[in-house]
């Protein structure tokens, strides 16, 4: 397992290569070719694209070891707005329903929906309330977002808690593949759902 | 789901290099996927013992898929144990029982083929239950990924119009009592409700097949239960064997209690091209296929 240091030895190295090392660079923060510029609004086009490296309004991290420290000292509230499988409507009784366990930063809360580029109201107000519990209602209190590299679902969130009026958003924009890059350990977590179950309707 | 599988398809498809397209570790990693199937294992076959199915049981599917929306799965019987039903498991998909066919007096059990949706990178498993009670199993690592997500077509409202229209076909020359394989085409976008239609950004309504049954002058040729993993327009092939000249019967359930049917005359007018009629009775409508 590559550590960030190590990667950003190589990708030091490989910038002197020049361009052609194009897909290091991608997984680090040294060479940010591709980036997306920040769409005026919420974003609504193919999640998994090139993003921005930055957030109006909030902070992005890119460094495992940072969020550590925002967790640790912090208090931040950590939330994954991954996408989550659900049990199709009209599945026959009984038959198997057994997602991938979904292996998550420790201590993180899972809403899928939270990052689409239009919620439905029930996704957005379930979003706020639960916030408002995970923070105790304090806009001032560190709030982290995250899902995947490349995944424009926590750019998507991110923004919409600052929305919500909180003033220390973090956007970890790499996810969870550059907390495991980085070593540390993960967590098999369960997803919190709005009410009327479907984060899409 | 499977988000950042199509992610890193990209990035492997833009890094030349290569050096830095990175798997979900737990997707790629032997010892995660041993113990996602001890799970599935227990879950699915609780307290049976699975025998190795070498020499009874062979699954085909491709290393690495060209697309993950239609996987191509074939599995074959040597014969050797005869052979009562058939479970094919993907088990990174979070519905992993796929299908599983049970074989009728008319079924001739040597080889199945169909397309699958595959959500990650996955063991496959195929498990042969014999007619004595026991299993055998044999597996294969398929390395493709958002399957379940991509979409089941360009028009949605089209694909609905069309459900229910099939075409069977019967492969190579008819001779009674000799085995032949028949090829089924279903019409049917088999929505399994994480697709978002491309254009109001929604995700569809699931409605997907749970059950064909085929059966040959009125016995059976096989049950399938399948589910959510089965690739949208299903295209199973199966084997079969006609005494004589001879009706199939093709019966498709699917989970919004439809009912479709075809007819189809083996051999019928230049075999390769029978002549059908589906019907939707959900809402009593016919149409010649």
């Amino acid at each position: 397992m590559l550590t960030e240091q190590r990667l950003r030895v190589i990708a030091t190295g490989l910038l002197l290569l020049g361009p052609l090392t194009s897909p290091l660079l991608a997984d680090t923060p040294a060479g940010q070719r591709g980036a997306a510029p920040e769409p005026s609004g919420f974003w609504t086009g193919p999640v998994n694209s090139a993003v921005p490296n930055t957030l109006t309004g909030g902070k992005v991290i890119l460094k495992a070891r940072e969020l550590v420290g925002l967790m640790r000292q912090g208090g931040a509230v950590v939330v994954d707005v991954s996408n989550a499988p659900r049990r199709p409507d009209g599945l026959a009784p009984g038959a198997p329903w057994l997602p991938v366990p979904h292996r998550a930063i420790p201590g993180s809360i899972w809403i899928p929906g939270a990052g689409l580029g239009e919620v439905p109201v029930s996704v957005d107000d379930f979003f706020r309330q639960r916030l408002s519990a995970a923070t105790g209602g304090h806009l001032a209190r560190p709030v982290v977002v995250y899902c995947h590299r490349h995944c424009w679902l926590s750019w998507n969130a991110a923004k919409r808690a600052i929305s919500y009026g909180y003033r220390n958003v973090y956007w970890f924009r790499d996810g969870v593949e550059r907390w495991k890059a980085a070593g540390y350990p993960t967590e098999v977590i369960e997803p919190q759902f709005a009410p009327e179950g479907r984060a899409d309707r | 789901m499977g988000t950042v599988r199509q992610l890193l398809l990209w990035a492997c498809l833009i890094g030349l290099l290569g050096a830095a397209s990175q798997v979900r570790a737990d997707d790629d990693d032997p010892g995660a996927r041993a113990e996602r199937w001890q799970a599935l294992h227990q879950a699915l076959f609780p307290g049976r013992s699975l025998q190795d199915g070498a020499g009874i049981v062979k699954l085909d599917a491709p290393p690495r898929a060209l697309d993950a929306a239609l996987v191509p799965i074939g599995i074959e019987l040597s014969g050797v144990k005869a052979i009562k039903s058939v479970y094919l498991i993907i088990d990174g998909n979070p519905s992993p029982l796929a299908a599983h066919f049970t074989f009728g007096p008319k079924a001739d059990p040597h080889s199945l083929k169909l397309r699958v949706r595959v959500d990650r990178y996955t063991d496959i498993h195929a498990i042969a239950a014999s007619q004595d009670n026991h299993l055998f199993v044999t597996s294969r690592f398929v390395k493709a990924s958002g399957g379940c997500s991509a979409p089941a077509g360009s028009d949605d409202t089209a694909a609905l119009a069309d459900m229910g229209r099939m075409k069977l076909h019967v492969v190579g020359d008819f001779v009674a009592g000799k085995p032949a394989q028949a090829v089924l085409m279903v019409r049917h976008p088999n929505f399994n409700g994480m697709q978002m239609n491309q254009i109001t950004r929604y995700y569809t309504p699931p409605r997907f097949i749970r059950t064909i049954d085929a059966s040959y002058e009125g016995a059976s040729i096989f049950h399938l239960d399948s589910d959510i993993s089965m690739s949208t327009d299903p295209v199973i092939t199966f084997g079969f064997v006609p005494k004589s000249k001879g009706q199939m019967k093709i019966v498709v359930r699917d989970s919004k209690d439809a009912t479709f049917d075809g007819t189809f005359e083996v051999p019928g007018e230049g075999a390769s091209n029978p002549t059908a009629a589906a019907h939707d009775s959900s809402n009593g409508s016919a149409s010649g296929a």
